[in-house]
C-alpha cells in the first residue's frame, strides 16, 4: 500500500459520523454570502440592495487583475444589505445579506439528479463555464480552480490526483460524498482530465474508508472512462497534502518553493471533481458543499453529514442541530489538526466549510510546555523534511536569515511537530508567525526584483 | 631549581617584547583610519543600543551622524534634545530640536469595559494570537493583552496591569524609542508628543466598526459619532473610517472633546485640575446657541435684503438657474 516516504503522524481517525447519510439542510430566514470564499482577493458586489436574485445567480465578480473568483446566491430573495460582518476569526469582512423568499433557481440550471456522461470537448468553453460557476479548491486552500486546471505555457499535467485521502480526524464529508455521488465525481474527473489534456487521473483514497473505495472503483468500471484508477493509500496524516499525495501517488517530489505542476501534477480534491461536474454538465455554480457535524463530546445519534448552502450562519446550523452539546470547550471549523477554532459562532458557511467539530477540554486543552529534550520527534514527524525544533528556536531569536535559510517557508502548518512533540512545545504557532514573516520579505524581494527589471527595461528603451 | 624559574622568566619575558613588537608594527602598518569624532559621538549617546533611531546600535548611529554631517533626518529619541545638542557641538552644527515624544496605549478595552467573549488558550504572544484571530473580545482592533511590549522595552517603561489587562507606560522611564509601537501587532501603541508640561489629550480607542459595533464590543470605544470634530475650533480632530484622531500638533489642550464625548473613549493627562464636564458643555452650548443666532440674523438679514431690492434683481436668479441647466 502506498503513503509519502517522510515523517508523518498516526492521530486516532475518530470517524464516528461515517456512516450518516448526507441529509440536505433546510433554508434559514436570512443568509450572509462572505465576499472572500476563496484564496485571493475578495470578490466585488455587483448587485444592489433591494435587487432580487435568484439561486445561483452571480452577485459578484472577482476582483479585477488579482486572483479571484465568483460568487454566486445561494438562495432566492432579496438583497438586504451589503455591509460588512465577522468572519469565524472576528475579522470583519463585506457580506452580502439576503432575504430567503422561496427557492427559485435561476435559468439554465439543471436540477434534475440525471447523470450526465457525454464529456465536452471545447476546453476553453469547459474552462469558462468553471470559473464562471465560481468553483474553488474544497480541499481547504479555496484556491479558484479554473487557474490551477489552466496549467502556465510550458509545462504539461502529467497526472491529475483527485485528492479522496481525508486523512484529517473526524471529518466524513468526502467519504459521504465519495460513497453516495461517486458516479458523479469520476464525471467531474473525466472532464478535468480533458481539461488538462488527456493526462491519467489517479484517485487516492485512505484504507480506512473501504466503502468509499469500494464505490468509487464500481463507478470508475461501471463509466469506463479511459485511464482512471482508484489509488488505496496508507492511513497516515497530512496524506490529503498536496505535496505528500503526490509522493504518496506518484512517487515524485515537488521541490522547495514550486508548485506541484512543476513535478507534473494537479491535485483535486473529490468535492471539487463534485463541484466541476455540477458547473460543467449542470451548468450549477458552486453553491452548496457538504459539511460534517462531530466531535467527541456530541452523541453519536447526534452527528450528521450535511449539504448546506453558503451563507449560513453557523450558529443557525448548530441550533438546528440539536444545540452546542454539554462540555464543548472547543468549536473548530475543519479538522482537528489544521482546522481554526471558531471565535464567532454568528460566522456564515462559506464555499471551503467543511465541518463544525465540538472538542472537549480533554483533547483541545494545551499542556503547559516545558524545555525540549531534544528527542527529535518532531523532526521524525515533519512530512516537509524540516526541523521544527530548530525553527522555533530560531523563531525564538528573531533569526529571519537563518529562518529563511532552514525552509521554514515550506512549512505546510500540518501541526504534526506540535502534536507529536512529549514536552507540549507550541512549536507551530511559533513557526507559523515566523514562516508569514519570511515569505512577506520573500514576496518583497520578488517584488522588488520585477520593479528592478522593469526599470532596467524602460531605461533601455 | 632557582635556575628554572630565572629561564622560564627570562624565555617569557623575551618572547613578550618579541609579540608586542609584532603586534605593534601590524597595528600601525593596517590601522584603520577612522574619523575620531565616531567615538566621541558614541561617548555621549545613551548607550541603550534600542535601535529607537533607526539604526542598529549607538554606534552605528555616531557614524552615520559623522558621515552625513546632517542632524535633520537623525534623533536619538532616547537622549533626547540635550544628546542632541552635545552631538552638534562635537560636529558643529546646529541641533535641529524635536518635541519629547512617549509612548501612548490607544486603547481602553479594559476587562470591565470590553467583555471577553471566548476564551485563548495558546502561546502568550501577541503576534502569534493576532495571526490566529481577532482576539478574545467583540473588538478586532484593540489591546490582545500577551505584552510583547512589554517584553520589547529596553527600559522597562510598559507593565502590565493586572486588573485592566492593559499595558502601562511609564511616562518618566518610556523614552519614545519606538520599539514597543513596532512590537504591537496591532498597531495600539502611538509615539505622540510629550506636549506643554507633559499635558496630551488623546483618542484612547482604534475601533474601526460602525457605531453600534464598537459600542456593543466595549463601553469605552470611538464610535465615530463626530461630536468631538464638530466642537473642536482648532480643526485639530479628524473623524476616518469610524475613528476619531487629534492631531497633536493643532490641538491646543481645551478638552472641549473631552467633555462632550459620549463614551470617554477621550482621554487627557497631566492636567493640574479635574475636568468639569458640566461647565465645558453649558460653555459649548452657549456658544453654540450664539452661533445658531448669528447664523439665523445673518439669514434674515440676507432674505430682508432680497426682498429690500425692487424686481429688477429679480431675473438676475432666473438667468441663472437656466444656465446651470445648461451645464
Amino acid at each position: 500500500m502506498k503513503t509519502f516516504r517522510i515523517g508523518g503522524v498516526h492521530p486516532h481517525d475518530s470517524k464516528i459520523s461515517r456512516n450518516c447519510a448526507t441529509e440536505v439542510l433546510p433554508l434559514p430566514q436570512t443568509v450572509y454570502i462572505s465576499m472572500a470564499q476563496h484564496l485571493g482577493a475578495p470578490a466585488v458586489p455587483c448587485v444592489a440592495v433591494g435587487d432580487k436574485v435568484k439561486a445561483g445567480q452571480i452577485i459578484a465578480e472577482p476582483a479585477p487583475r488579482a486572483l479571484s473568483a465568483y460568487v454566486h446566491s445561494s438562495v432566492s430573495g432579496t438583497v438586504k444589505s451589503i455591509a460588512p460582518r465577522k468572519d469565524i476569526s472576528g475579522n470583519s469582512m463585506t457580506h452580502i445579506e439576503i432575504a430567503v423568499e422561496g427557492d427559485e433557481w435561476a435559468e439554465g440550471i439543471d436540477l434534475t439528479p440525471e447523470l450526465v456522461t457525454a464529456i465536452p470537448s471545447d476546453r476553453a468553453e469547459t474552462l469558462r463555464k468553471i470559473q464562471m460557476g465560481g468553483v474553488v479548491g474544497l480541499g481547504g486552500a479555496t484556491f479558484p480552480a479554473h487557474i490551477k486546471l489552466n496549467p502556465p505555457a510550458g509545462s504539461k499535467a502529467e497526472c491529475l490526483i483527485l485528492n479522496g485521502a481525508e486523512c484529517e480526524p473526524f471529518l466524513t464529508s468526502d467519504n459521504r460524498i465519495m460513497i453516495e455521488r461517486s458516479r458523479e465525481i469520476v464525471v467531474g474527473a473525466a472532464i478535468m482530465q480533458m481539461v488538462l489534456g488527456g493526462c491519467p487521473c489517479r484517485i487516492g483514497i485512505e484504507e480506512n474508508k473501504p466503502e468509499a473505495i469500494a464505490a468509487m472503483r464500481s463507478a470508475v468500471r461501471e463509466l469506463a472512462y479511459p485511464d482512471i484508477e482508484v489509488v488505496v493509500l496508507k492511513k497516515k496524516y497530512p496524506q490529503g497534502g498536496e505535496k505528500q499525495l503526490i509522493n504518496a501517488v506518484m512517487g515524485r517530489e515537488v521541490g522547495s518553493g514550486q508548485l506541484p505542476i512543476s513535478a507534473g501534477a494537479v491535485v483535486q480534491n473529490v468535492a471539487t471533481s463534485l463541484a466541476v461536474y455540477e458547473a460543467v454538465q449542470k451548468s450549477k455554480p458552486l453553491v452548496t458543499n457538504t459539511m460534517t457535524i462531530t466531535g467527541d463530546c456530541l452523541p453519536v445519534e447526534r452527528q450528521h453529514n450535511y449539504l448546506f448552502r453558503i451563507g449560513i450562519p453557523l450558529s443557525w446550523i448548530a441550533e438546528y442541530a440539536g444545540g452546542v452539546p454539554e462540555g464543548a470547550a472547543k468549536i473548530v471549523s475543519g479538522g482537528p489538526m489544521m482546522g481554526k477554532a471558531i471565535s464567532n459562532l454568528d460566522a456564515c458557511t462559506v464555499k471551503g466549510t467543511s465541518s463544525l467539530l465540538y472538542l472537549s477540554a480533554k483533547t483541545t486543552k494545551r499542556v503547559d510546555s516545558s524545555a525540549c529534550i531534544r528527542c527529535g520527534r518532531c523532526a521524525q514527524a515533519c512530512p516537509m523534511g524540516l526541523e521544527p525544533f530548530l525553527l522555533n528556536k530560531l523563531t525564538i531569536n528573531k533569526m529571519l536569515d537563518e529562518l529563511e535559510a532552514n525552509a521554514v517557508q515550506d512549512c505546510i502548518s500540518c501541526g504534526s511537530c506540535q502534536f507529536s512533540c512529549p514536552a507540549g512545545i507550541p512549536l507551530l504557532d511559533n513557526i507559523n508567525m515566523s514562516k508569514g514573516q519570511v515569505l512577506g520579505i520573500i514576496r518583497a524581494r520578488a517584488a522588488a526584483a520585477r520593479a528592478a527589471a522593469e526599470a532596467a527595461k524602460a531605461n533601455q528603451k | 631549581m632557582t635556575n628554572a624559574i630565572v629561564w622560564t622568566v627570562a624565555i617569557l619575558t623575551v618572547l613578550g617584547l618579541l609579540l608586542a613588537m609584532v603586534l605593534y608594527l601590524v597595528a600601525s602598518k593596517f590601522r584603520v583610519e577612522e574619523d575620531p569624532r565616531i567615538d566621541e559621538v558614541e561617548k555621549v549617546m545613551p548607550g541603550a543600543n534600542c535601535g529607537g533611531c533607526g539604526f542598529a546600535g549607538c554606534r552605528a548611529f555616531a557614524q552615520n551622524c559623522v558621515e552625513t554631517g546632517n542632524l535633520e533626518k537623525n534623533f536619538c529619541p532616547v537622549g533626547g534634545n540635550a544628546t542632541m545638542e552635545k552631538v552638534a557641538a562635537i560636529l558643529g552644527i546646529e541641533a535641529v530640536a524635536k518635541a519629547p515624544s512617549v509612548a501612548v496605549v490607544r486603547c481602553n478595552g479594559s476587562c470591565a469595559n470590553r467583555p471577553q467573549t471566548n476564551e485563548y488558550d495558546g502561546l502568550r504572544s501577541c503576534r502569534v494570537k493576532a495571526a490566529l484571530y481577532s482576539g478574545d473580545t467583540g473588538c478586532a482592533f484593540g489591546c490582545l493583552g500577551c505584552g510583547d511590549c512589554v517584553a520589547a522595552c529596553s527600559f522597562g517603561a510598559i507593565s502590565m496591569d493586572p486588573e485592566t489587562g492593559l499595558p502601562v507606560v511609564d511616562q518618566e522611564l518610556c523614552t519614545g524609542c519606538g520599539s514597543c509601537a513596532a512590537a504591537c501587532p496591532k498597531k495600539v501603541i502611538e509615539i505622540r508628543p510629550k506636549g506643554p508640561r507633559n499635558m496630551r489629550v488623546f483618542v484612547s480607542c482604534l475601533n474601526r466598526d460602525k457605531g453600534p459595533a464598537a459600542k456593543k464590543a466595549c463601553s469605552a470605544a470611538c464610535i465615530g459619532c463626530g461630536i468631538c470634530a464638530k466642537t473642536c475650533t482648532h480643526g485639530a480632530i479628524t473623524v476616518e473610517n469610524n475613528i476619531a484622531y487629534i492631531d497633536p500638533a493643532k490641538c491646543k489642550l481645551c478638552r472641549e472633546c473631552e467633555a462632550l464625548c459620549p463614551t470617554g473613549a477621550i482621554h487627557s493627562v497631566n492636567f493640574p485640575k479635574p475636568l468639569d464636564k458640566e461647565a465645558v458643555k453649558a460653555r459649548v452650548a452657549e456658544r453654540n446657541r450664539k452661533a445658531r443666532e448669528a447664523a439665523a440674523a445673518a439669514a434674515a438679514e440676507a432674505k430682508a435684503a432680497a426682498e429690500a431690492v425692487p424686481s429688477a434683481a429679480a431675473p438676475a436668479p432666473a438667468a441663472s438657474t437656466t444656465e446651470k441647466k445648461e451645464e
